[in-house]
């Protein structure tokens, strides 16, 4: 055929197969380009929408590397004539994407100082040897943690802990029990409900605070984000506790011996060094830089100063950094967010809020009920297919043109990003756990639907009765 | 000769590496073990070497190792290995990440010239197809255990010859089953069929399927040609002239008590994707394992 030989149509089919998904997003966008502009919505507005199908469709499948999908958005939108390219440059960076990548180069510079075993006899010491009180600390730490510095890191540093108690349990570390489950979800769900209690929690609070400044609807700072969220947080840790517990009971209430021998491999790390100490110092300073300097100077500006510290302080060398750093998120994040902007920007967003404000309406007569669901129920069940960032990047514009106070409905579309409870890819420390072997995807789905469903009715209830108190 | 074994967890995959290293020693092989771990999107890839990292500073071994240190122990206790050569511990830190989704178990002090272990992490496709274009395997071996789904795949796009170990007893005294036609597989796979049947002492059986009833010169001439070289090796073999459907045929003169051998369908790449193939139908339906000669 063609002359090719049946090597090489094996190969091209086998490309084919591996990128159906390319090849399909490639048609549909050129068959919608031609399609005419419906109704409400201008020239420019539709091709945005027909960046976004394609970028959905291109992250969702995994078909082509994620550098990829960011370069394609940056491309079709000057290709599209969407904007100009040093306009598309202009709205690629901005001080979410700061934040994005301070936040996670902080994340290298803290997991690279060995504290983590500090952090196990930390642990250990305040839970004691009773298996729930283990995993109720393993829940409660992990969650306050990844509430100030971030949940890919306090996955990160947990992981170890887990792991070396349920391989000390006796128990195979390739071999699921209910145990390991347990310990491995409390971190992971534990990450999870942190994320939301304040800004720094995850890169997606600070797109959502970047969006409501960017737009011109309303500031909010530091610690006005925490009174909103971190209640939501106290309330979720006993009960996300509760719900594992009896989801995954373990046969063993008493983990006696391995927190011994936990303890005895700890101990031997010694003293705390004078560089853990000055990593610990610099952290600190830079919850107080996020606390109080933040409003001027923005999140962002603020993490950098503390990956300036760590680098100038010989903490962390840049090699470090450099090899660790997720640079496809943060060109990922970049560019979803330059397509948030310029979704705002041609009324692509609010198009596409009128749309699904008249469709739901046919469901529910209350316009507040509408936009709760939206901002909640869509974005929850997006973030478990997307990444939390991203479903806020992209969604983010289109609840804020739903109109409602801004900060009601933006804070809880980022808080409803952070159930990521039911699949695997649906945010970093979901994947670590997976990463083990002790954890299948299917596991996923029996306590998080659950916990996703308490979820929901929990934050319909503290937006309604408790932040209109505070507000 | 090079041979992949591809496997996947101790509970599994146990008679894949007996039978994968009995081949490879009485072929005299060099042998790669593989096991391709799970796959990790990119958003959370970093943060997963992050957690390896840390994992293995606190010697736990990283994920996927343990299946690499079964299997390395099961050789040592089957004597696949010399034990006298033998390191005592399976250290954690013999893993060299040759690339980012590539890393290979370094044991010191022990010379294993032709005996590799892999880790790899990706899709499982992807990872074995990969693994075997970069380093020319002649050979895939390959468990057949909830595979069955991916056998089209495997068949489709690895490169090189592939056993499906489906159904394997270490135990049962195995028969080999040749499938002759006109097809120029054939000529391969009674090449393989000798190999096979002279490294274990095993006899043959040679089948040959006519739908019609009626037998074309290319596939008695075939079937003449294999007769010819099995007797030439002294090897004792039987034949079964059978009519009808070739797949089914075969699937039941194999039972469970063959291991089959035959070679890949020559159509052409698209043809084979789009309405399969002997090879492939044959592994779909039987009972037993598989040998396709490609």
């Amino acid at each position: 055929m063609l002359g090719l030989s049946a090597r090489s149509i094996s190969n091209i089919l086998f490309w084919a197969t591996r990128k159906k998904w390319l090849i399909l997003s490639f048609l549909l966008s050129l068959s919608s380009f031609y399609l005419p502009s419906p109704e409400g919505l201008d020239s420019s507005g539709h091709r945005i929408l027909i960046i976004v199908a394609v970028t959905l469709i291109l992250i969702v499948s995994e078909s082509i590397p994620l550098p990829a999908v960011a370069m394609l958005i940056l491309i079709m939108q000057v290709i599209l004539g969407i904007d100009t390219p040093d306009g598309v440059a202009s709205s690629f960076m901005s001080d979410s994407v700061f934040f994005i990548m301070g936040s996670l180069m902080l994340a290298v510079a803290i997991v690279s100082q060995g504290l983590d075993k500090r952090l196990a006899l930390f642990v250990i010491n305040l839970t004691g040897n009773k298996t729930w009180r283990i995993a109720t600390g393993f829940l409660a730490i992990s969650a306050i943690l990844s509430s100030f510095i971030g949940e890919h890191t306090v996955g990160a540093m947990m992981l170890p802990v887990a792991l070396a108690l349920i391989k000390n349990a006796g128990v195979g570390i390739r071999k699921a029990t209910n145990l390991s489950t347990l310990l491995l979800f409390s971190i992971a769900y534990g990450c999870a409900i942190g994320s939301i209690g304040t800004p720094s929690g995850g890169g997606r609070n600070v797109i959502m605070i970047g969006y409501l400044a960017e737009f011109g609807m309303a500031k909010i700072s530091y610690l006005e984000w925490m009174k909103y969220a971190y209640p939501m947080l106290l309330l979720e840790i006993p009960i996300t506790s509760a719900v594992l517990w009896f989801t995954f009971t373990p046969s063993q209430k008493v983990m006696d011996s391995s927190v011994r021998k936990l303890k005895v491999q700890v101990a031997k790390n010694g003293k705390m060094t004078l560089d853990q100490l000055l990593a610990i110092i610099i952290f600190i300073a830079v919850f107080l830089g996020w606390v109080f300097l933040s409003p001027y100077i923005g999140l962002g500006i603020v993490a950098l100063c503390g990956v300036f510290l760590y680098l100038s302080f010989g903490l962390v060398e840049w090699k470090q950094i450099n090899e660790n750093t997720n640079w496809a998120v943060i060109l990922l994040f970049g560019a979803a967010i330059s397509l948030g902007i310029q979704m705002k920007e041609t009324g692509a967003a609010l198009w596409v809020a009128d749309q699904i404000l008249s469709y739901l309406q046919i469901f529910f007569q209350d316009i507040g009920i509408v936009r709760w669901f939206t901002s909640v129920v869509i974005t929850g069940l997006l973030t478990n297919l997307l990444s939390s960032a991203a479903t806020v990047a992209v969604l983010g514009p289109i609840v804020l043109d739903m109109g409602g106070d801004p900060i009601i409905t933006g804070l809880m579309t980022s808080i409803a990003s952070a159930f990521a409870y039911l699949t695997v890819v649906a945010s970093p420390t979901c994947m670590i756990i997976h990463s083990t072997g002790l954890i299948t995807s299917s596991d996923y789905l029996k306590a998080g639907w659950k916990l996703f469903i308490i979820s929901v009715v929990l934050l319909f209830l503290i937006s309604h009765f408790y932040w209109p108190i505070i507000s | 000769m090079k041979i992949l074994i591809a496997i996947s967890s101790k509970e599994y995959s146990e008679p894949t590496l007996d039978v994968g290293m009995k081949i490879s020693r009485e072929l005299n092989a060099s042998t790669t073990i593989l096991d391709v771990g799970e796959k990790i999107n990119e958003f959370s890839m970093k943060d997963v070497d992050l957690a390896n990292e840390i994992i293995e500073s606190w010697n736990i071994g990283r994920p996927g190792m343990d299946v690499l240190e079964w299997a390395y122990f099961y050789l040592i206790e089957n004597d696949f290995i010399d034990s006298n050569a033998v390191e005592e511990s399976f250290s954690k830190k013999i893993l060299h990440q040759k690339s980012s989704n590539r890393a290979e178990i370094h044991l010191e002090g022990l010379t294993l010239e032709r005996l590799n272990l892999i880790l790899r992490n990706g899709d499982i496709i992807d990872e074995l197809r990969d693994e075997v274009k970069t380093y020319n395997y002649d050979l895939m071996i390959i468990g057949g255990s909830g595979k069955r789904s991916m056998a089209h795949d495997f068949i489709q796009y690895i490169e090189s010859s592939i056993f499906i170990v489906n159904n394997f007893n270490p135990d049962k005294n195995y028969r080999i089953l040749l499938a002759v036609d006109d097809s120029p597989g054939t000529s391969k796979a009674v090449k393989y069929g000798v190999r096979v049947s002279q490294a274990f002492g095993i006899t043959v059986d040679l089948i040959l399927v006519s739908k019609s009833g009626e037998y074309n010169e290319d596939s008695t001439f075939a079937l003449e040609r294999a007769k010819k070289m099995m007797r030439r090796c002294g090897i004792k073999t039987e034949v079964f002239l059978k009519v009808g459907d070739p797949v089914l045929n075969i699937v039941e003169a194999a039972g469970e008590d063959h291991i089959i051998i035959m070679g890949a369908s020559t159509q052409s790449p698209l043809a084979k994707f789009f309405m399969g193939s002997k090879p492939l139908n044959v592994i779909g339906k039987s009972n037993c394992p598989v040998l396709i000669v490609k």
